[in-house]
């Protein structure tokens, strides 16, 4: 074909090219050399001599267009004398015309290409300026073939058409949700509904308008009013239990027929009415049973619910969940307040444990983990652990917790991963806790009681749960713990030193020495405990001597305090039948040895030798006369009472221990742990009262005491009257004062 | 003999032997730690100078920072120097 600019006859070229358009518009067979010429014929009109003829050819081009969508209307889609059985294959006729017209008129964009790139892009409006709303679009501007053909199909088609269409749509989709209608059908009537968005599928802006306002309005006040309907009906003949079910059902069929009739920017729209009509409606009639569905745990109902009310969340969060709060605490509290006997410790975690386990796995399988309803199990799981059983006594769960762990790290013949599974769980208990501090003083209490009565079931295990508990609240929480940890590595290697020592010096002291050396501020010994009056035998006062002779040369600038009452050892016994060995604590070795050189001693005699305080005297030799090693001539010990060694003694076992009373957790010792406790928190409060008041200055007491709470909050929670005692201890101290101008202002002392 | 010690299983404590009750710095007493630790013990040593005076090593080490030209003993001025024990 010839490039070059030609002198051109229009119509001869015209009646051509519209011969060729009309076969292109009806998809009649276009043979390819004739696309071709009439493809150059274009492009010869646009750069026509001495005048483009291109103008004249648009506008001959669309009147043809809307002649020929005008004949479509009145003889294929809707001829004026159709009568009523053909007014029902409107949507047929429609979809079949349509379908061949949008084809066609892709094919003829094609074919006036040259037109289009050259002639209109020019005067096209750009982007930026629609953008922006310089220019309106619907100006009298010109427009690509194709999109020229689409806008005549808007104007002569579905402008006089439209509202039948959509008339006869509905009724087709109603049709379909009353008895369902056949695929053939169905793909007709997306046919249709999608062609009010292909329409204007080449705008920018607004393409979805025309859809929206012709079609998708009406359709959802159908469907809404279809919906509500519905509704009611179910409500006349329905439990919840069978609502919710039937709804699903709905919501889910609802959702399959949006998607096979609908575009899809009506899905959701569309998913809304229906939730709104069904649900958002009726909640006061589903919440009617929610407290039975959820007393009875009623799985399949609750699952129902959780589906139904996802989408609304502000609603979820109210009632289901409030009600599922409370039956877990109820429970909880069942599970708690009817502990009795020996083990209340282990009941307490491991009823606490199931039900924490039983709604953890329902929130899964029933709630998807859905963290508002986790919360509500911490919540209420936090509220039952902290709740005070009774009135007028602390809560005991830190304690209860900490025996626990005790239980399960003192040698037993529980499994090692047995322990280490339970030790696990028992954290999820301890960090509802509030009161973490207590069970800090509770715990390091039994550890000490474990680590030097060497009762640990295995040392990785007591590491183990220490890290976790660091884990949980930090290295501050635990450094106490780690340290008392750490002093009985540090005491057995200094054991070893000790030993080589005495080796390399060829020193025999003839007992097996094994020594603790703790570190005074990491154990909590109690205060009352470490001065007991004691005159060291000299059995073995030299090896203790020797002891700490090394220990000052490896360790200057230290003293040692011995703690008897928490030593203990072993004594042969080699004037009976058989020899025995038998394991005590120091004071009762201290007792027996002075029978070295004579039968029998009064207690009078006994006890100045030794030096002892009446309590401890009387504890001791209590225990020893229970052993029968030693008897007594009075049932209770004065100071002329003869204690005598009772050389008829004898035993199965040639090796054994004399109980000790201290093992056990005597209630003064609770008390003395509450009291540490309480003491540790205001050294802890004042500190931070101190820190506060010196970085802020001035502060008011509100805002003080909120900062102490945040502050404080990681291991307990303070009363109000507690913080103000501190805060009046400060002002005594003159730490801080009260502003003179504002009696409720602090300021720093500095 | 009649009785004999096989084995002694001893539990003592340590502290440190200081001339004074409390840190003449930061004022705690030895028997707790600097106001920078949480624990007294190992990890807040004490320290001893030549003048026989006793601080905690956290205290007397931020004290002769903050004293770049004289190095002295806050408690009686003489030049200070450790004491190696
Ligand atoms: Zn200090
Ligand atoms: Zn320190
Ligand atoms: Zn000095």
């Amino acid at each position: 074909m010839s490039l070059k600019p030609k002198q051109v006859n229009f119509d001869n070229v015209w009646q051509e090219l519209k011969e060729t358009v009309k076969q292109v518009l009806t998809m009649a067979n276009v043979p390819t050399s004739v696309w071709q010429d009439r493809f150059s014929d274009v492009y010869s009109l646009c750069v026509a001599f001495p005048e483009p003829l291109a103008d004249k050819l648009y506008f001959e081009t669309k009147q043809f267009l809307e002649n020929h969508v005008q004949n479509m209307l009145a003889t294929q889609v809707a001829p004026p004398d159709r009568n009523s059985s053909e007014r029902k294959n409107i949507l047929m006729n429609y979809y079949k015309a349509w379908s061949e017209y949008s084809k066609g008129i892709e094919y003829l964009n094609n074919l006036y290409s040259y037109l289009n790139q050259q002639h209109i892009k020019k005067q096209k409006i750009s982007d930026a300026d629609i953008m922006y709303g310089n220019a309106s679009p619907d100006n009298q501007e010109l427009m690509e073939i194709g999109e020229l053909g689409l806008d005549i199909w808007r104007i002569y088609m579905i402008q006089s058409l439209g509202d039948e269409l959509v008339a006869h749509t509905l009724e087709g989709i109603k049709e379909d949700r009353m008895n369902g209608i056949d695929s053939k059908y169905v793909e007709v009537i997306h046919g249709v509904i999608q062609s009010f968005v292909q329409v204007q599928g080449y705008k920018k802006k607004g393409n979805l308008k025309l859809y929206q306002d012709l079609f998708e309005t009406p359709m959802l006040n159908e469907s809404g009013k279809h919906y509500r309907n519905e509704a009611a009906k179910l409500l006349q003949r329905c439990s919840v239990s069978e609502y919710m079910e039937e709804v699903i059902k709905i919501l889910s069929d609802e959702n399959r027929r949006a998607q096979r009739f609908l575009d899809s920017s009506s899905v959701t729209k569309l998913r809304k009415e229906c939730e709104e009509r069904f649900i958002n409606d009726h909640l006061d009639f589903l919440y009617s049973e929610c407290k039975e569905m959820v007393s009875q745990e009623k799985r399949k109902d609750l699952r129902n619910m959780y589906i139904i009310l996802k989408p609304i969340p502000d609603r979820l969060k109210d009632l289901l969940k409030q009600t599922f709060l409370d039956h877990i605490k109820n429970e909880g509290i069942e599970t708690i307040s009817t502990l009795k006997g020996e083990n209340i410790h282990i009941q307490f975690v491991e009823n606490m444990l199931k039900v924490h386990q039983k709604y953890q796995k329902l929130i899964a399988d029933v709630f998807e983990n859905d963290s508002l309803f986790l919360s509500a199990l911490d919540k209420a799981c936090a509220s039952v652990v902290n709740k005070r059983i009774n009135e007028r006594q602390p809560c005991r769960s830190a304690e209860l917790v900490a025996k626990y762990c005790d239980s399960l790290l003192r040698k037993s013949k529980t499994t090692e991963s047995e322990i280490d599974t339970k030790l696990t769980n028992s954290i999820t208990i301890f960090k509802y806790i509030e009161d973490k501090d207590v069970f800090q003083k509770f715990y390091s209490r039994m550890l000490a009681k474990r680590l030097i009565h060497e009762q640990s079931q295995s040392m990785e295990a007591e590491e183990a749960m220490i890290n976790r508990l660091k884990q949980a609240c930090g290295y501050e929480f635990t450094n106490k713990l780690h340290r008392m940890f750490t002093d009985i590595s540090l005491s057995a290697d200094l054991n070893n030193k000790f030993n080589s020592h005495l080796k390399d010096e060829n020193i025999e002291i003839g007992i097996n020495l094994s020594i603790k050396v703790l570190q005074a501020g990491a154990w909590p010994l109690g205060p009352t405990q470490a001065a007991i009056p004691f005159a060291v035998p000299q059995e073995f006062e030299k090896s203790i001597r020797m002891f700490e002779n090394f220990y000052h040369t490896s360790f200057s600038g230290r003293k040692l305090a011995w703690l008897h009452h928490l030593c203990h050892g072993e004594l042969k016994m080699s004037y009976l039948k058989k020899s025995y060995i038998v394991t005590m604590q120091t004071y009762q070795m201290a007792m027996l040895l002075l029978f070295e050189s004579c039968d029998s001693l009064t207690c009078k005699e006994i006890q100045e030798t030794l030096q002892l305080n009446d309590e401890t005297f009387q504890k001791h030799m209590q225990s020893l006369i229970e052993s029968k090693l030693l008897t007594s001539s009075t049932e209770n010990f004065e100071r002329d009472t003869e204690i005598r060694l009772n050389f008829d003694y004898s035993n199965k076992r040639t090796k054994f221990k004399i109980s000790a009373a201290l093992q056990r957790e005597t209630p003064q010792e609770v008390e003395h742990t509450m009291n540490a406790v309480d003491e540790d928190r205001k050294l802890y409060l004042q500190a931070a009262i101190v820190r506060i008041m010196k970085s802020r200055k001035i502060l008011r007491h509100n805002a003080l005491i909120q900062e102490i709470l945040s502050q404080s909050k990681v291991s307990f929670t303070p009363s109000i009257s507690m913080i103000k005692k501190c805060i009046e201890s400060l002002i005594d101290k003159q730490y801080i004062e009260r502003t003179p101008n504002s009696g409720d202002e602090y300021s720093y002392v500095a | 003999m009649k009785v004999k010690i096989k084995s002694w299983m001893g539990v003592a404590t340590w502290r440190w032997i200081a001339n004074d009750e409390n840190c003449g710095i930061c004022r705690m007493s030895f028997e707790n730690c600097c106001p920078e630790c949480s624990l007294p013990g190992d990890d807040c040593p004490l320290v001893w100078g030549a003048c026989s005076h006793c601080f905690h090593m956290h205290c007397i080490v931020k004290w002769l920072n903050s004293q770049p030209n004289s190095q002295q003993c806050p408690m009686c001025r003489q030049n200070w120097k450790f004491n190696i024990q």
